[in-house]
């Protein structure tokens, strides 16, 4: 590990001014971070710890919304009865991610900030329409969750520019995360998938399907959504959503499986995901 | 085995308190003072002629205190590379300084200038004329080819006779065979026994198929590491994370020029060895050498990434393999040809293609096999070095030939297995082993005989195996005035072996096992020990053990005699004293009292000294079932059950064992599933747990274990070892549990989701 100046700002604003500087970097849970700075594929001059920062960990509930902060552990998102009751796939996404120990660390902030593609709560962000707040020391905006990544460890966050907050806006639909990987537990995603539906009078009002690890960044599968909306979900129509969503992305060939795999398996899976969840919705 | 009070019992391991309260000392807890780090610089590249080695910009960071490189190994045995690279991460130089960071800094600045070479990583490539040599021009006949020059070198010796015709007339058939000059051979081995295209032309049934076994890492939790301090009079301490101490001092005595007794190796416990923990310059030679030119204790420890690039690992192989049977199930003839990919050394286990005969009998048999170099790091042994590989081929063969034939797989290996007298196919006859008693066992544990499969669930069973190693040993006793017994010894403990010798001692003397205490040594101060694997430390020290205690028994019962004044033939050791035989009223006296008497007598204490070497091993056999669900949209196999048995002759410790049978099996089900070191352009991409995935415990039920007990003649109380066989057969079971679900046979491992989804399509699915 190279040596660095470690900051433990009390306030945002002191944070958001660290972090603009150069070869800055902001330390959340450290589950990643620390790795690749031991690595020696992170080498940051400066690393601005967000701990001592009040307000940013906690799920609160209000009319409109779940919040999540983004100092909020992975493992409480994942034993979040609120969470686990209204938006299932990221509770099942947060399950996904590392050992108990890693989850006891990690934050939801990190794993989205990190930018990864195959990030396991992402898509189950993504199918809840969050917003993702962010602050700055020049002040707040806040951006939809599917407009948040520009490619692969890339974000439109600015410098200076902190995660806060995670508003997953009510009423929630029913979802489910699916994880295709090698290995029981402790595994990356081969792909990611996530699927949510409302379902209204037996017909698909609002189906929103996240895909994770099969395009550079996180995407929606826009078209299979199209499809299934305003019909009834009949076995056809799910066929032909899985076809659509494998039509609609766009994976790569690695050492862990082929692109060609990637495809197949996000047809196999939207299929079984947006089952699952229709399930769900019809209990 | 109700005779036996210690022996045959599951007892604590000694060690289990030092390691689960973590007072176990292992090799970077070793921090002798003013001790320097150490880092190997390593090559960028997989395959490069090296143009120049610049330390000037590392020599000037403050903090460095040495480089080395080749120049300054006075052998000139090859530890870093001088004018070429053959594999990605070959170490080039090595660099100590005051503080980790500095000399990852240092060896960073070292610049070295390459000229880049192409790759091959491939056996099958390497053998090609096409392919680029690593070592000038080591190119070998194939099997046909080799038979053809064979007789023309027979013909041109004769000097008598003028054969030029026929030399000619060979020398065109030669032409017949231009694919079978391999190049890139670093080792061959051939053996036949019988004719086998006559089995073959004989056979109802002939299968032929190519398996491929990819390289696999040991994956023990400590990686390399070693602490070396070299003082002012020459004299080298070394502590070192090995498998055997006594090799790695011959190592570096060879290798440095260092006398033999001036080095002192202290074995450090061990975190996992499984056969790749013997290297001596990977981090040793290394240390050693570092120490010598700073004059300051140095530690040179591999990171996970390093293991992956620079470890020995276990080699891959590609296995062409024919088998014919009659249609009423007996198998007439085998035939192997072998590819394992030796990385840049030679060193693969080859001979080890043989074991495709299994435990069979099969008339007619051969088997070539050669070792190919590729730009890859060495290899080493790995648990029943090259067994699993190749029982890997054999076993799914013969479920092939068992489908094709309609017969029960376990009836159709039952049918064929050798029985005591029977002729072993090159090599000697069948010693008494309870090959059937084994797989019957599985079978019944398993409930082979009535099982059941739902849809996508399948059954699969394969036997594998081996022969435990033996070698020398030598092992002290000393009774203590308390009645306590000390065991002295420098073998390292694997897996439970001190608890083993412990647990002998204790029977012999008749002492509970808590009384007995064990100490090991370091090559200055225990006698020689051969090193702990090839499953030879309860064989070997078991026996070394068992004559130590023996001897410490005569001295008792010589003492007993003096003091109770009768003959010695009148006494018995029983319950930790000597007993007069039958007499009424009873008359006896205590161990710690003949300690204590001993001490003051012309013969003295009571040491009991054992020394061994050598003895016939007997083969044991590992038998396993499995049953396993397959999803077909996701090709993930989940394993719903896996029995395994074993032939252990007699086991000494039963959890012992059983841990011992979990353990290959599980290993054995990684390589089968998930394990696989892979290569890219310029050497191995997966080097870390990321993307080398090993099992967790979600991804196996419990493996059950049988334990079923023939002896072997020479081991002690009949104990066989027990470390290896459980991996050798479990590649094929789960390979031929996916066949069984899914109808197709996998024969490229490792049999991952994308392999089988795409099996499947290929099949219709």
């Amino acid at each position: 590990m190279k040596s660095f100046e470690f900051y433990e700002p009390t306030t945002l604003a002191e944070a958001s001014r660290l972090f603009a500087e150069e070869h800055a970097q902001l330390l959340a849970g450290g589950t990643d971070i620390i790795i690749g700075m031991k690595a020696l594929t992170e080498t940051p001059e400066t690393v601005i710890s967000l701990q001592k920062i009040p307000g940013l960990t906690g799920i609160t509930t209000d009319s409109d919304s779940i919040n999540i902060g983004a100092m909020t552990k992975v493992r409480e998102v994942e034993l979040s009865a609120d969470i686990q009751q209204h938006h299932t796939a990221l509770a099942e996404g947060a399950a996904e991610i590392g050992s108990i120990q890693i989850r006891n660390l990690a934050t939801i902030g990190g794993n989205i900030a990190h930018a990864s593609p195959a990030a396991d709560t992402v898509a189950g962000l993504l199918v809840a329409d969050a917003q993702v707040d962010i602050a700055s020391a020049d002040g707040e905006r806040s951006v939809p969750i599917d407009k948040l990544f520009t490619g692969p460890g890339q974000t439109v966050l600015t410098p200076g520019e902190i995660i806060t907050r995670f508003r997953l806006p009510s009423p929630a639909s029913c979802s489910h995360y699916i994880k295709h990987k090698l290995r029981e537990v402790m595994d990356l995603a081969f792909i990611g998938r996530a699927a949510a539906v409302i379902l209204d009078n037996g017909t698909i009002t609002d189906a929103r399907i996240g895909l994770a690890a099969v395009a550079p960044t996180p995407i929606r599968a826009v078209e299979a959504e199209d499809l299934l909306n305003g019909n009834a979900p009949t076995a056809e129509l799910l066929e032909q959503a899985g076809e659509a969503a494998a039509a609609g992305c766009s994976p790569i060939s690695d050492l862990r499986c082929s692109a060609e795999h990637r495809r197949e398996m996000v047809d196999v899976l939207t299929r079984r995901t947006l089952q699952y969840a229709l399930e769900r919705a019809s209990a | 085995m109700s005779e036996y009070t210690v022996v045959g019992q599951t007892v604590a391991r000694v060690d289990a308190v030092e390691k689960v309260t973590g007072a176990a000392q292992y090799g970077a807890d070793v921090h002798p003072p003013g001790m320097l780090y150490g880092k190997i610089v390593r090559s960028k590249h997989a395959h490069a002629n090296i143009r120049s080695i610049d330390t000037s910009e590392a020599e000037k960071l403050p903090g460095v205190r040495a480089i080395i490189t080749q120049d300054d190994v006075p052998s000139g045995r090859r530890v870093f590379a001088t004018d070429k690279v053959l594999y990605l991460g070959e170490p080039l130089a090595a660099v100590a300084a005051t503080d980790p960071d500095i000399a990852e800094e240092a060896a960073e600045r070292i610049k070295i200038d390459y000229e880049v070479l192409p790759v091959v990583q491939d056996v099958m490539e390497a053998i090609k004329p096409s392919a680029p040599r690593l070592h000038g021009d080591d190119t070998k006949d194939g099997p046909s080819r080799r038979e053809i020059s064979g007789q023309i070198r027979t013909l041109s010796r004769d000097k008598e006779n003028d054969h030029s015709d026929e030399i000619s007339k060979l020398e065109a058939e030669l032409e017949n065979y231009p694919d079978e000059v391999y190049y890139n051979i670093s080792a061959e081995s051939h053996t036949e026994a019988g004719d086998v295209e006559k089995g073959f032309a004989a056979s109802d049934v002939v299968v032929e198929d190519t398996y491929v076994i990819p390289r696999v890492h040991q994956t023990y939790m400590e990686p390399h590491v070693s602490v070396a301090s070299a003082d002012s009079s020459g004299k080298v301490t070394v502590w070192a994370s090995t498998q055997g101490p006594f090799a790695i001092r011959s190592g570096i005595a060879g290798t440095l020029g260092i006398p033999l007794t001036q080095i002192n190796v202290i074995g450090t416990t061990m975190g996992g060895g499984f056969g790749g923990r013997f290297g001596v310059i990977i981090t040793h030679v290394p240390a050693v050498l570092l120490s010598q030119k700073t004059g300051r204790p140095v530690r040179v420890q591999m990171t996970r990434e390093e293991e992956f690039t620079d470890g020995r690992p276990a080699p891959g192989c590609v296995i062409k393999l024919k088998t014919g049977a009659t249609n009423d199930g007996r198998i007439l003839a085998r035939e192997a040809l072998a590819f394992w990919d030796s990385g840049s050394v030679s060193g693969a286990s080859i001979g080890s293609t043989i074991r495709v005969r299994g435990v069979y009998k099969i008339p007619n048999l051969k088997v070539d096999a050669y070792g190919v170099h590729t730009n890859k790091s060495g290899t080493a042994a790995y648990r029943a070095p090259g067994a699993p590989q190749a029982i890997f081929a054999g076993e799914s063969q013969l479920d092939e030939i068992a489908e094709r034939i309609g017969m029960d797989p376990v009836k159709f290996r039952l049918m064929n297995m050798r029985e005591e007298g029977d002729e072993v196919p090159a090599g000697g006859s069948e010693p008494k082993v309870g090959y059937k008693e084994t797989l019957e066992a599985v079978a019944d544990a398993a409930g082979w005989w009535d099982r059941e499969a739902g849809e996508n669930q399948g059954w699969g069973v394969a036997v594998g195996d081996w022969t435990n190693g033996c070698g020398p040993g030598g092992v002290y006793v000393s009774v203590h005035e308390d009645g306590s017994v000390r065991i002295f010894h420098g073998s390292m403990d694997i897996t439970g072996t001190d608890t083993a010798i412990s647990q002998i001692i204790a029977e012999i003397l008749t002492v509970p096992y808590e009384s007995v205490t064990i100490r090991r040594g370091d090559t200055d101060s225990a006698p020689y020990s051969t090193g702990s694997g090839g499953s030879v430390v309860t064989f070997t020290m078991g026996n070394t053990a068992k004559l130590a205690a023996e001897d410490a028994h005569r001295r008792i019962l010589e003492l007993a005699s003096e003091r109770l004044n009768t003959n010695v033939d009148n006494l018995e050791l029983k319950d930790g004293a000597v007993h007069v035989i039958s007499a009424e009223p009873p008359k006896s006296i205590s161990l710690g009292e003949l300690a204590a008497y001993s001490l003051s007598t012309t013969g003295g204490p009571i040491v009991g000294k054992g020394s061994f070497a050598r003895q016939a091993s007997t083969p044991a056999l590992a038998a396993q079932i499995a049953k396993v669900e397959v999803d077909p949209g996701t090709g993930r196999t989940r394993v719903l059950k896996l029995v395994a048995s074993q032939d252990v002759g007699f086991a000494i410790n039963p959890m012992a064992v059983e841990g011992q049978i979990e353990g290959g099996t599980v290993q054995g089900y990684a390589w089968a599933m998930m394990e696989e070191m892979q290569y890219g352009e310029e050497g191995n991409i997966n080097p870390g747990f990321v993307d080398y995935r090993v099992p967790t415990s979600a991804d196996l039920p419990t493996v059950e274990s049988v334990i079923v007990e023939v002896p072997a003649p020479n081991g002690p109380y009949g104990a066989k070892g027990v470390g290896e066989p459980p991996i050798t057969p479990t590649l094929a079971t789960m390979a031929n549990a996916v066949k069984d679900a899914i109808g197709i046979r996998i024969t490229e491992l490792p049999i991952k989701p994308e392999k089988v989804v795409d099996a499947l399509k290929s099949n219709g699915h």
